[in-house]
C-alpha cells in the first residue's frame, strides 16, 4: 500500500504530473502577459504539449561530446532527476502526515536542495564545454549567495511549530498559516526559489543570450529530457515547499466528517495552493529582466540575508 | 628577422599568452546573433580582456554582382544588403545616382521618401529595442515591441506592397503615390506609436532590472568615439552632435528638419533613449511631411545610361551613416559601387567597449551598436599569419582563386 502511494498517489506519478501542468500553466501565462497565445495544438488547450515535448526529446539521440566525463554525464541525469522526486515524497498532501515521514525531514529536504544543485554543477562541469565551466562558476556564486536566506527564511516556520518535520509543521499551521506571522520569510524564500530554479531574473546559469544553454549546453536527447523534467519537478517541489511552510499545507475548512471525502478536499486545497505558488513564480518571472552575477550576490547578500534574519529575530520575538 | 617577420612574432605573442581555456567563443552561430559573426572573446574569469572581431562570414559579393547589372536592376540588388535598413540602400544609390545626371525628381517623390526613410527608422528602432529585452532576459518587453512594430509593417506594405524589400525608391521618383485613405491610416498609426513610445520610454528607465542591466554599461568616452569614429545613435550617445540628415541634407530633409538627441552618458541606458526619441522625432517627422505634401507626380523618366563621373553619397540609415561611392562609366552598367555600411564603423568602438566588462555584457554592448553583419561583410582579407589586412576587388580574387588552385594548393 505503501509502495503504490510512494509511486503513484500522492507520490511520484501525481507529481510529475503536476510538473507537466506547470509546464504548461508557465508557458500559457507568459504568453498571454506577452500577447500570444502559447500552446493550444496538442491535447485541450494544448495541456498535453509539455508531454509531447518530453516524448519527443526523450526519443532523440543523445549525443555525448569527445571530452566529457561518459560515466557522470550517463548517469548523472537520473541521480539528478532523483533529488526533487525523492524530497518531494516528504511533502504532505492528503492530511497532516506524508508518506514517509520523519521528525527531522525537514533537515533532509533542505539537504535534497543542496544536492540538487550539486548535481547539476557536477553535470556542467563532466560535459566540459565552455558554455557549461562558465555556467557552473555562475551557478556556484549563485548557489552560495541564495543558500543562506533559504535556510533563514525556512527556519522561520520550523520555529514557529517548534517542530523539524514538515508534517509537524503543517498540523501547527491549522488554525492560522505562517504567512501571517513570517511574511518577510515568505517573500525572500520565493525569490530565493527563483534562483534555485534559474527563472528570470536569476536564470544567469543558462542564459541563453550569453552562454547557449548554460551547463545544459552539451545534453541532448533522452538526458536533456530528464533535466528539463527534473527542472520542471523542482518547481513543483518548491511551491508545494512554500505551500507546506507558510501557506498551511492541505489545511483548510473541514466540511466532511467522512474520512476519505476529507482527503479529496484536502488535495483540493492543497492543489489549488500549489497552482497559486506557482502562477505567482511565472508572473514575477515572466515581468522581470535578468540581472548580472554580481548584482545577483549583492543583492542576496546585503538586503536578503538581513532581512530574512530580521524575520527570525521578530519569529523568535513572537514565540 | 625580417622586420614583417618581427611584427608577425609581435602579434602571435598576444595571442599565445592566454590559455584556450580563457577563450570563449561567441559566434559565428550563437543565440544572441542573427547573423554569423565571429567574436574570439578572451575571459580573465567573468572579466573580458580582449576581444578579437572576424568578419566575412555572410559575405556575398555584392559590389561585384552590381557591375554585372544594369543600373536600374541594381537597386534591387542593394535592397537586399540588408532586410531591415533596405529602404536606405535603395535611397542612397538611387540619390546617388541621379546626382550624376542633371534629371530634376519631383518634390512630392522626395517627401515621399522621407516618409518611408522616416517609417523604416521607427520600425529599425523598435525591432532593435525588442531585441535589447531579448538580451536581457526580458522576453515580455521583446513581445511587446514587436507586436507594436507589427503596425509600422503594415503600413510599410500598404503603402509600397512591401514588408521587407520595399522597392519604393527607383531612378527617378518613386514607384507608387499615396492615397487619402493611407494618409489618415498614417496619421492614426504615428499617433499611437508615439504613444506607446512614450510608455517605453517611461519603462526602460524605471524598470529596476533593465536599468540594472544598461545603466552604465559600455561606456564610450567623447576620447574612444573621436579615435574609432563610430556613426549613428552610438556616435550621438558619446555626445557628439552629428546627424547627414541635418548636415547634409538629401530627399526633403532640407524642408523637414530632424532634431538631433545627443547624451553624454555613453551607455546602453543613453542608447535606449536617444533611439526612443528619435523614434518619436521621425513620428513628427511624418505627420509634417504629410502636412505639407506637395501635390504633382511622383515620378518622371529617366535614362538608362547615365553620364560618365564619380558620385559620393551618403544617406542617414538607422544604424548610421551609409555611404555610396557610384562611379558610371557612361554605359548601361555601373562601373563600380563602393558601399560602406554604419556597422562597419561601428564594430571596432564595440569591441572597445566591451574591455574590462563582465562576459554577461555582451550581447547587450556587442549588439547595442545594433550590428548588420551581413551588411558590413566586404571583400577583406584578414591574413593571421601574417597580420596583414587588405582589400581586393573581386577580380583579383578570382585570378587569385584560379592561381592557388593551380599551384595545387588547393589540394590538401
Amino acid at each position: 500500500m505503501q509502495l503504490l502511494q510512494l509511486l503513484v498517489f500522492p507520490g511520484l506519478t501525481f507529481f510529475v504530473w503536476i510538473a507537466f501542468a506547470f509546464e504548461w500553466l508557465e508557458r500559457k501565462t507568459a504568453a498571454r502577459m506577452q500577447g500570444r497565445v502559447g500552446p493550444m495544438i496538442a491535447g485541450p488547450f494544448g495541456l498535453l504539449q509539455p508531454v509531447a515535448d518530453f516524448l519527443k526529446l526523450a526519443s532523440k539521440e543523445q549525443i555525448i561530446p569527445k571530452h566529457s566525463e561518459k560515466f557522470v554525464l550517463t548517469w548523472g541525469p537520473p541521480l539528478y532527476f532523483a533529488a526533487p522526486a525523492i524530497g518531494i515524497i516528504f511533502i504532505p498532501v492528503i492530511g497532516n502526515e506524508s508518506i514517509i515521514g520523519h521528525p527531522l525531514d525537514l533537515l533532509f529536504v533542505l539537504f535534497v536542495l543542496a544536492f540538487s544543485t550539486l548535481m547539476a554543477s557536477l553535470l556542467g562541469y563532466s560535459a566540459a564545454g565552455r558554455y557549461s565551466t562558465i555556467a557552473v562558476g555562475r551557478l556556484v556564486v549563485q548557489y552560495t549567495s541564495y543558500e543562506i536566506p533559504l535556510i533563514l527564511s525556512v527556519i522561520s516556520p520550523a520555529i514557529l511549530a517548534g517542530n523539524l518535520s514538515l508534517g509537524g509543521i503543517v498540523s501547527a499551521q491549522s488554525n492560522y498559516w505562517f504567512i501571517l506571522s513570517a511574511p518577510i520569510g515568505f517573500a525572500v524564500f520565493i525569490i530565493a526559489s527563483l534562483a534555485e530554479l534559474e527563472k528570470p531574473p536569476f536564470d544567469i546559469p543558462s542564459a541563453k543570450t550569453e552562454i547557449v544553454g548554460g551547463w545544459m549546453t552539451d545534453f541532448s536527447g533522452n538526458a536533456l529530457a530528464y533535466v528539463k523534467l527534473t527542472k520542471n519537478l523542482s518547481y513543483v517541489f518548491l511551491s508545494a515547499l512554500a505551500v507546506t511552510l507558510f501557506l498551511g499545507g492541505p489545511n483548510g475548512p473541514v466540511l466532511f466528517h467522512q474520512i476519505i471525502l476529507q482527503y479529496v478536499m484536502n488535495t483540493i486545497y492543497f492543489m489549488v495552493k500549489l497552482f497559486s505558488v506557482g502562477f505567482l513564480i511565472f508572473v514575477v518571472k515572466t515581468a522581470l529582466a535578468r540581472i548580472r552575477i554580481d548584482q545577483a550576490a549583492e543583492l542576496f547578500w546585503t538586503i536578503l540575508t538581513p532581512l530574512s534574519l530580521a524575520q527570525l529575530g521578530l519569529v523568535i520575538l513572537l514565540r | 628577422m625580417s622586420e614583417e617577420e618581427k611584427e608577425r612574432r609581435e602579434v602571435g605573442a598576444g595571442l599565445m599568452e592566454y590559455s584556450p581555456e580563457n577563450l570563449v567563443p561567441f559566434g559565428p552561430v550563437h543565440p544572441s546573433l542573427k547573423e554569423p559573426e565571429y567574436f574570439k572573446l578572451i575571459l580573465e574569469g567573468e572579466k573580458i580582456v580582449e576581444v578579437h572581431p572576424r568578419i566575412g562570414y555572410v559575405h556575398r559579393g555584392i559590389e561585384r554582382a552590381a557591375q554585372d547589372r544594369t543600373w536600374v536592376k541594381n537597386i534591387y540588388l542593394f535592397e537586399r544588403i540588408c532586410g531591415i535598413c533596405s529602404f536606405a540602400h535603395s535611397l542612397a544609390y538611387t540619390e546617388g545616382t541621379e546626382s550624376l545626371t542633371e534629371f530634376q525628381i519631383p518634390v512630392r517623390a522626395k517627401y515621399l521618401r522621407v516618409l518611408i526613410a522616416e517609417l523604416e527608422r521607427i520600425h529599425s528602432h523598435l525591432l532593435w529595442l525588442g531585441l535589447v529585452g531579448y538580451w536581457t532576459g526580458f522576453d515580455t518587453l521583446f513581445m511587446w515591441i514587436w507586436k507594436d512594430r507589427e503596425h509600422v509593417l503594415d503600413l510599410l506594405e500598404a503603402i509600397t506592397g512591401n514588408r521587407v524589400h520595399k522597392s519604393f525608391s527607383t531612378l527617378g521618383g518613386v514607384r507608387k503615390d499615396l492615397t487619402p485613405a493611407l494618409v489618415s491610416k498614417l496619421e492614426e498609426e504615428t499617433k499611437f506609436i508615439t504613444e506607446r513610445v512614450k510608455y517605453y520610454e517611461t519603462l526602460v528607465h524605471s524598470e529596476e532590472t533593465l536599468v540594472s542591466r544598461t545603466r552604465g554599461v559600455g561606456r564610450l568616452t567623447k576620447e574612444i568615439a573621436e579615435r574609432l569614429c563610430p556613426v549613428g545613435p552610438l556616435l550621438r550617445c558619446s555626445g557628439i552632435d552629428r546627424d547627414v540628415r541635418k548636415e547634409d541634407p538629401y530627399a526633403a530633409y532640407e524642408f523637414i528638419q530632424p532634431e538631433v538627441k545627443t547624451s553624454n552618458a555613453g551607455d546602453i541606458e543613453s542608447l535606449l533613449s536617444i533611439r526612443l526619441a528619435e523614434v518619436t522625432d521621425s513620428c513628427r517627422m511624418i505627420s509634417e511631411a504629410l502636412d505639407r505634401l506637395p501635390e504633382g507626380p511622383v515620378r518622371v523618366p529617366f535614362p538608362r545610361i547615365i553620364p560618365r563621373g564619380d558620385a559620393f553619397f551618403h544617406v542617414e540609415a538607422p544604424r548610421g551613416e551609409l555611404f555610396y561611392f557610384i562611379r558610371s562609366n557612361g554605359t548601361p552598367k555601373p562601373e563600380r559601387v563602393k558601399i560602406r555600411t554604419p556597422t562597419l564603423a561601428n564594430l571596432l568602438t564595440a569591441a572597445e567597449m566591451l574591455k574590462g566588462r563582465p562576459l554577461a555584457d555582451v550581447p547587450v554592448v556587442l549588439t547595442g551598436i545594433d550590428p548588420c553583419f551581413g551588411c558590413m561583410d566586404r571583400v577583406t582579407v584578414i591574413d593571421v599569419d601574417k597580420s596583414k589586412k587588405w582589400s581586393v576587388s573581386g577580380e583579383e580574387l578570382r585570378v587569385y582563386g584560379i592561381e592557388y588552385y593551380r599551384r595545387g594548393a588547393g589540394k590538401r
